[in-house]
Formats: structure tokens, C-alpha cells, sequence
């Protein structure tokens, strides 16, 4: 190959690259219920957070934060879809956090929190 | 250890950084030695000693491999098991961890296999082979391919492809230096440089492919390449392959020159392999930031507009004044709690804990302190590079001009963190655990190391020439720690708008840091135009700085 051809197969290859990108990324919350500050009706109520990646549900964890800011450890429901943390839990009127740390399947953890108010019936 | 699981994630990044150079270095190792050095053992008069170099060198960068593999899969089965109550077996069970001691297994059983007595025949050439595959296919494993919704097995096949691009190319330039500098004779070079600018377009041509088909599926829109943090650092990572290119291109020419009996500089060859490296490994640690920020693709919401970078970033000029301490939403939070805490006759908590995960408050004169901050030192850095740049003109007194880098760090270690010692409530080593901080802390110590190094050379109190590469070495490796560098903000829109200033920094400090490598170690008009360039480039970081906007 002459090195006029190489130049050219080089600047073909430079304007392919300029979408050019490695793949690695965190699990990101897409969908929640409660919503961050939403609100939800007082007794047993399902808990739902959704992300962008698999994740490890069984290596993931929940932790809900009461009105008097005890902290509570909720159990995560194994049988859910692989993007989603499910729980539950019997909530009584107040302000609430719900605190989440997410592994996901790639090893990347994440966490974050999310503020709810529970109202009564 | 809840705590330090924010600090914990950013040495992940860090250690995910080195796995790659590691990984990269080893499997490219593996390929000189079998497609390159092997098949031309009887053709090259000091082949002998050559292979063993090249073996060595992949023995330790195999053992690089498993110390980072181990720090990097230990910390992340630390943090995981303390913070959700595993046992540690159970945490090993995780596809990460198990990925992890795959890649350990097959980097110590390299080492034997490249040994000499095992060097001879196709077992020795299969073997390294095999467990390289193994590696790499293990190694796809704890990228995002695997936690994608869809499309997994031909995203694990594409990331595969990737990263072998990265190892043929770039993971093989210290074993092409090492040959380049062993070998004597004009012959040799010619083979080794023809045979490598090969395989080199076999690594481009991966990377160039692979990323064509990872753009499509984790970026997706033209929007998702400018409009999100993802976008703005794969954008990095190609102005730094485009470097690559360039210098590739300018070794091509010489390797042609050689392969057509011409005189060719094998000097410019090695210097130019060296810059390689340099900026291989940068974009090594940019893709391993890109740990940190979801594909741009999943960002739907909170993307950033063209109009909205173009109102950012218009003109205006500095601040030069700060606003005062009290102001900062951060102090009056803490004088609220103060006040109420009084009022209950109690210790007063910490408006922020660092480490929690908890962001800071921020309000309008939070953002004008930030602002300050940036425009001084984008002053000092303008100063600092004009100095230079009248230093390399001839003007000999300036040379003491390294010395404004220690004001600089002075200035930026008070003023960086003003919720911290000296200035706020936290205490100095409690505020370790707040990535920011660290950060910040870390370039300070970096600015303080490199400009004593380098006013000692330019004084001559440092004699020795491998004390002048200290300057060239660290401004790169600042550059690259700054593309890791992210600002606790929980705006994302925010965050993207300052990322995109720091981005263009983080690459004119590489830019800076090896242009003065040039300088150093490239005789002739090269190393010459070298010189001029790293103290623009230094210029340029000043009047970037001087644009920064937060609001």
C-alpha cells in the first residue's frame, strides 16, 4: 500500500473515530415510585425504583429513613425485573427519605437519596 | 465506611485507570512478541536479548495487572460488603468480582508462560494467546456491556474489540520504544517499524469501528454527543486520538523513509513513540472516568442546548473581587443550626458531613466565590505562561517564574474548599473524605511539586536531566487527573456547562506537559517549535480559566 493510500484509509479512519467512545457507565435512576418530593397514601405500599443498567439485586440495598430519622434496612424483592429495586413497606403519615445504593452488574455502584411525604387516607 | 464510599468510588476510577494501562500493556506485549519479535528472531542480529526485554517488560506489566486488579476488585468487595452486610464470599459470588479473579488467574499464569524456557515452539506462542483472550473476554465483563438492557452479546463483542484496538496500538508502543532503542542497524529498525505501523492500523481500525458502533448505541444523537457529560468526554477522547493519529502519521513517514533506503530520524521516531504513550495512557484515563457518568443515551432529560453553552460562555469580564465568607449558603446554614443549637444549649451538627452523600447547599454568591477562585488563577496561569514564554525569548532573570506556582497553590488550597480548614467549619483531615476536596487537594500537591522541580532545574540546583522530565511528567499527568475531576453540583445541567470549560483545560495541560517533553528530549527544529509551544499552551489554560462561568 503506497503511503498516499495509507494517509487516505487515515483520514477515513479519523472521521469514523469521531464517534469513537469507550463503554463503561453507573446505573442511573429513570423511573421511581414515590417520585423525588411526590407523595404517597399511608399503610402497606409497593416501592419501586427503576434504572438504566441490570442490577445486582441481591448485593443493592434500601434504606428508609423515618419522620424521627431512624433508619430502617427494607428487603428487596428478588423476582423483579432486572432493572428495578422493589419493596415495600407500612408507612404511617410523615416525611420520609428513602436511600438507595445500586450495584450494578458491571460493579459500578451508585446511590442516592429520595425525600417523599406520606399522607394519610 | 458509608462515608467514604463517595471517596471510595473516585479511587475505583483512579485504580479502573491504571487496570486499563496495566491490560493494555500486557496484552500488547503479548502481540509484539508473537506477531513482531518472534517471527523475525532469525533475521535480527540482537533478537535474543530483544525477545527477553519485550517478555520482561509484559511480566510486569502482567504484575501491574494483578496488584491494580486485586486494590481495584478489593475495594469494591470492601465497600459493597460493608454497606449492604455481605459476607465476603458472597460479595466474590458478584460478576465483577468473579471477572476480577479471572483477570488475576490469567495475568499469573502469563508469567511462567513467557518465561524463557517456555518461549520456544507454538506452545509458547498459543498459550500467552489463550490466556490474552481469556483476559480480555473477562475483562468485558465489568464494562457497561454487560448491565446494558439489550444488544449485550454484540456490545461484550464490540468492547472486546476495543480494547484489543487499544492493546495492538497503544498498549504496544513502550515494547516498539524498548526494540527501537535495543536495535542498531538500519535493517532492523526498517523491519520492526514497517511490521508495527501494521499492526498499528489493525488497532486503529478496531477502535475506529468499535467505537462507530458504541456511539451509535450509547450516544445516539448529535444532541447526546454536545448535550451530555458522556458526550463532552468521549469528544476528549477523540481530540486526544486525533493527536495520536497525527504523531502515528508523522512515524509512518519515517518508517516509509526507512523502508525506501532514505535518511529518516529514528530519533523522532522514539521521541514522538514516547509522546504516544503519554497521551495513549491519558485517554486510558478518560475512558475509565467515563465509569462515572451514564451513557448519554439514557440521559433523556437535563441535556444541555447549544444556545444554552452559547449563553454561558459569552464574554464577560473577570471577577475580581470575592464576596465575603458569611455569605456562602454553606455559612448561613451553619450559623441557622449554630443559632438553634444555642438556643437548646447543645453542640451545633455540621451543616454538611463529608462523605455523606448529602450535596451542599449553593446560592448566587456561592457561585461568585467559585468564579473568583477560577479567574485568579486563570491571572496566575497567564502570568505564569507569558513569563515563560519571555523566559525562552532570552530574558534570563525570568526564570525564576516556577516560583507563582507555589502562590497559586497557597491561593487555591485556602480558597478551593471555603466549607474547609482554614476557612470553614470542617476539620482538615474529617474533609478527606469529600471527593472534591481531595481532588482539590491532590492538584494542589501536584502545582507545589511541579513548580519546585521545575524553578530547581531552570536555577540549576538540579542538575540531572531525568529532574527536568518531573515538570513535563506531572503538568500531563494533571491534565489527565483533570479530565477525573468533577464538581459536587446537583444541577446536571450545571455540571455538564462546567465540564465543558474543564475538558479544553484538561487538554491543553496534556497538550502543555508533553509539548515541554518535546522540548526536552527532541534535538533539533522539533524540539524547538516544542519549546514556543508548551508556554502558549499554558496561556491558553489562562484564558480559559478567565472564561470560566458559573452562572
Amino acid at each position: 500500500m503506497s503511503l498516499r493510500h495509507r494517509f487516505a484509509s487515515t483520514v477515513v479512519g479519523v472521521a469514523c473515530a469521531l464517534a469513537s467512545v469507550a463503554a463503561s457507565a453507573h446505573a442511573i435512576l429513570i423511573d421511581s415510585t414515590p417520585k423525588p418530593n411526590g407523595t404517597l397514601s399511608a399503610g402497606h405500599v409497593q416501592m419501586m425504583f427503576k434504572y438504566n443498567s441490570k442490577i445486582d439485586q441481591h448485593r443493592s440495598r434500601i434504606t428508609l429513613i423515618g419522620p424521627d430519622k431512624r433508619e430502617k434496612v427494607l428487603a428487596i424483592a428478588t423476582d423483579s425485573k432486572s432493572n428495578e429495586l422493589d419493596t415495600t413497606a407500612d408507612l404511617t403519615p410523615g416525611t420520609y427519605t428513602l436511600r438507595w445504593q445500586a450495584l450494578a452488574l458491571d460493579g459500578h455502584i451508585t446511590r442516592g437519596d429520595l425525600p417523599f411525604t406520606v399522607v394519610g387516607k | 465506611m458509608e462515608l467514604l464510599v463517595d471517596i471510595f468510588g473516585y479511587l475505583s476510577i483512579i485504580l479502573h485507570g491504571i487496570t486499563i494501562v496495566a491490560q493494555s500493556m500486557t496484552l500488547g506485549g503479548i502481540l509484539f512478541l508473537v506477531f513482531l519479535v518472534r517471527p523475525f528472531m532469525h533475521m535480527l542480529p540482537q533478537s535474543g536479548d530483544l525477545e527477553r526485554r519485550i517478555a520482561r517488560l509484559t511480566i510486569w506489566s502482567a504484575i501491574g495487572l494483578i496488584v491494580a486488579e486485586v486494590a481495584g476488585v478489593g475495594l469494591q468487595v470492601a465497600v459493597v460488603s460493608s454497606t449492604v452486610d455481605l459476607s465476603f464470599f458472597d460479595v466474590m459470588q458478584a460478576p465483577f468480582a468473579i471477572a476480577g479473579t479471572v483477570k488475576t488467574f490469567c495475568a499469573l499464569c502469563l508469567i511462567p508462560c513467557l518465561s524463557r524456557r517456555m518461549s520456544i515452539g507454538l506452545p509458547g506462542a498459543l498459550l500467552p494467546l489463550l490466556l490474552g483472550v481469556i483476559e480480555l473476554t473477562a475483562a468485558t465483563f465489568t464494562t457497561h456491556a454487560y448491565a446494558r438492557l439489550d444488544h449485550n452479546m454484540l456490545l461484550l463483542f464490540v468492547e472486546g474489540l476495543h480494547q484489543f484496538g487499544a492493546a495492538i496500538w497503544i498498549g504496544a508502543i513502550p515494547c516498539f520504544v524498548v526494540a527501537l532503542s535495543k536495535l542498531q542497524d538500519v535493517n532492523g529498525w526498517r523491519m520492526v517499524g514497517a511490521r508495527f505501523s501494521r499492526m498499528s492500523m489493525v488497532g486503529v481500525a478496531s477502535i475506529v469501528v468499535s467505537g462507530a458502533v458504541m456511539s451509535v448505541f450509547y450516544i445516539g444523537s448529535l444532541q447526546g454527543f454536545y448535550g451530555t457529560a458522556y458526550g463532552v468526554m468521549v469528544g476528549a477522547k477523540i481530540a486526544m486520538f486525533l493527536a495520536l493519529l497525527a504523531l502515528g502519521l508523522g512515524n509512518l513517514m519515517v518508517t516509509e523513509r526507512l523502508r525506501k533506503n532514505q535518511d529518516a530520524s529514528v530519533i523522532r521516531l522514539r521521541r514522538f513513540a514516547e509522546v504516544e504513550i503519554g497521551v495513549g495512557f491519558t485517554i486510558f484515563f478518560a475512558a475509565a472516568s467515563l465509569t462515572s457518568v451514564p451513557p448519554a443515551v439514557d440521559l433523556t432529560a437535563d441535556r444541555v442546548t447549544l444556545h444554552e453553552i452559547a449563553v454561558r460562555n459569552a464574554p464577560a469580564w473577570p471577577r475580581l473581587t470575592s464576596p465575603d465568607h458569611d455569605e456562602l449558603a454553606i455559612s448561613q446554614a451553619q450559623a441557622q443550626l449554630d443559632h438553634e443549637a444555642a438556643q437548646r444549649h447543645q453542640d451545633a451538627a455540621l451543616a454538611v458531613v463529608p462523605g455523606s452523600g448529602v450535596l451542599p447547599p449553593r446560592n448566587a454568591e456561592d457561585i461568585a466565590w467559585s468564579e473568583y477562585n477560577h479567574h485568579w488563577a486563570g491571572i496566575f496561569v497567564l502570568v505564569i505562561g507569558l513569563l515563560a514564554l519571555l523566559n525562552r525569548a532570552g530574558i534570563r532573570w525570568l526564570k525564576h517564574w516556577p516560583l507563582l506556582f507555589l502562590l497559586m497553590a497557597g491561593f487555591l488550597l485556602v480558597r478551593s474548599d471555603p466549607e474547609v480548614w482554614p476557612l470553614g467549619q470542617e476539620g482538615f483531615w474529617a474533609a478527606w473524605r469529600d471527593v472534591e476536596v481531595a481532588q482539590h487537594r491532590f492538584f494542589v500537591a501536584l502545582i507545589v511539586l511541579f513548580g519546585l522541580f521545575e524553578w530547581a532545574v531552570r536555577t540549576e540546583r538540579l542538575r540531572s536531566p531525568k529532574a527536568a522530565l518531573v515538570f513535563p511528567l506531572l503538568v500531563s499527568v494533571g491534565g489527565a487527573m483533570l479530565l477525573t475531576h468533577s464538581h459536587q453540583i446537583s444541577n446536571v445541567k450545571d455540571q455538564l456547562l462546567i465540564e465543558l470549560t474543564h475538558t479544553p483545560l484538561a487538554l491543553a495541560g496534556v497538550a502543555a506537559g508533553w509539548a515541554r517533553w518535546l522540548e526536552l528530549r527532541l534535538p533539533g527544529r522539533g524540539g524547538r517549535i516544542a519549546g514556543w509551544v508548551w508556554p502558549i499552551c499554558f496561556m491558553l489554560v489562562g484564558v480559559i480559566l478567565l472564561w470560566y462561568r458559573e452562572a
